[in-house]
């Protein structure tokens, strides 16, 4: 998985990067912990750069606990562009959706329960990628649009996990944190993978941003 | 008076914020960890006047950091320094007896103003 040296960040620009990261996920997690009763437990961040080849493995390796997943996949689009993935266990949309209210709440003979799941891991991951990626683009003085989520519910993750999202053959700049919702068994793993597109970009912005600090 | 200050962070970039944003008219003896537990130690060594510290950290998370420094020194002064704003998180740290708690990025006029409240209060503790 090595790529080469002037094709990466610097170690100060990805611990800047991961220091946003850092800021941006604590943000969306409290967004997140205001809509629905619950406490999200952070843990550190990391950022890594990846031949977009081996995506796959990457992911499937981070994940290698759960033998069925959800994921929720969308796109970010500006100069700083790539893909978020939010990534659940088999039976989060469930645990989710009891705490998006009461689990006995009617919702008529027309809602199923897996719709209803699927609800709220959507909701789940709007808040979540919105608030995220809006934060770290913000604080690099730029903005982003986002495209419809795309969400792949309860499958083997060889089938979830996307492997077509860039260029085969270029890098990609990964940030990854896991969380659990405090009091029930979810964890979830967040990834923006950004395309190689916007790195030079990147460089700059995150340089930009420790000027104001020199 | 606060001369010496202690900076827990696991990012470097993060503990060079914090240097950027105090006051540049006054001097301060600056100490660095990069986790709580290494914070823990530092603060056992030198006994700082104002600790920054971070919660979310490899080895030693920033609350249990904060618990154990207290343990310390029940006068310690902590201002907890982080972007997990949840109200959980807030009463959290107070609780275990942080001075306060500021969002991360650091601003100069947030740093300058939590240096005056603690000064201003004439003890260490406010």
């Amino acid at each position: 998985m090595s790529v080469a040296a002037e094709q990466t960040l610097s170690a100060d620009e990805q611990d800047i990067l991961q220091e946003l990261m850092n800021i941006a996920f604590g943000r969306a997690s409290a967004d997140l912990a205001e809509v629905i009763d619950t406490y999200v437990v952070l843990n550190v961040p990391e950022v890594r750069t990846l031949k977009v080849d081996d995506l796959p493995e990457f992911i499937s390796t981070e994940i290698s606990e759960h033998d069925i997943i959800s994921i929720v996949e969308q796109s970010y689009l500006g100069k700083f562009k790539g893909v978020a993935l939010l990534i659940f266990p088999s039976g989060a949309g469930r645990e989710l959706l009891n705490l998006f209210g009461d689990s006995n709440e009617d919702y008529g003979e027309d809602v199923s329960m897996a719709s209803l799941e699927k609800e709220s891991l959507m909701e789940v991951a709007n808040i979540l990628i919105g608030a995220c990626v809006g934060k770290v683009v913000e604080l690099l003085d730029d903005e982003v649009s986002f495209s419809p989520p795309r969400i792949i519910i309860e499958d083997h993750p060889r089938n979830a996990i996307p492997c077509e999202i860039f260029e085969p053959d270029s890098l990609a700049t990964v940030m990854r944190t896991v969380f659990q919702f405090s009091e029930r068994n979810i964890s979830g793993y967040f990834f923006l993978i950004n395309s190689n597109e916007s790195f030079q970009w990147l460089k700059k912005a995150l340089n930009l941003f420790m000027e104001q600090y020199e | 008076m606060i001369n010496t200050i202690l900076i827990v962070d696991d990012s470097t970039i993060s503990r060079k914020i914090v240097k950027k944003c105090l006051p540049k008219d006054r001097e301060f003896n600056l100490f660095e960890a990069g986790d709580g537990l290494a914070g823990l130690e530092k603060f056992k060594e030198i006994k700082p006047d104002l600790v920054f510290l971070d919660l979310t950290m490899p080895v030693m998370d920033g609350v249990q950091a904060l618990k154990e420094i207290i343990k310390v020194d029940k006068d310690a002064v902590v201002v907890v320094q982080t972007a997990d704003v949840q109200r959980k998180t807030i009463s959290n740290v107070m609780d275990a007896g942080a001075f306060t708690l500021l969002r991360k990025p650091l601003s100069p006029e947030a740093v300058a103003e939590v240096l005056r409240l603690i000064e201003g209060t004439g003890h260490k503790k406010g």
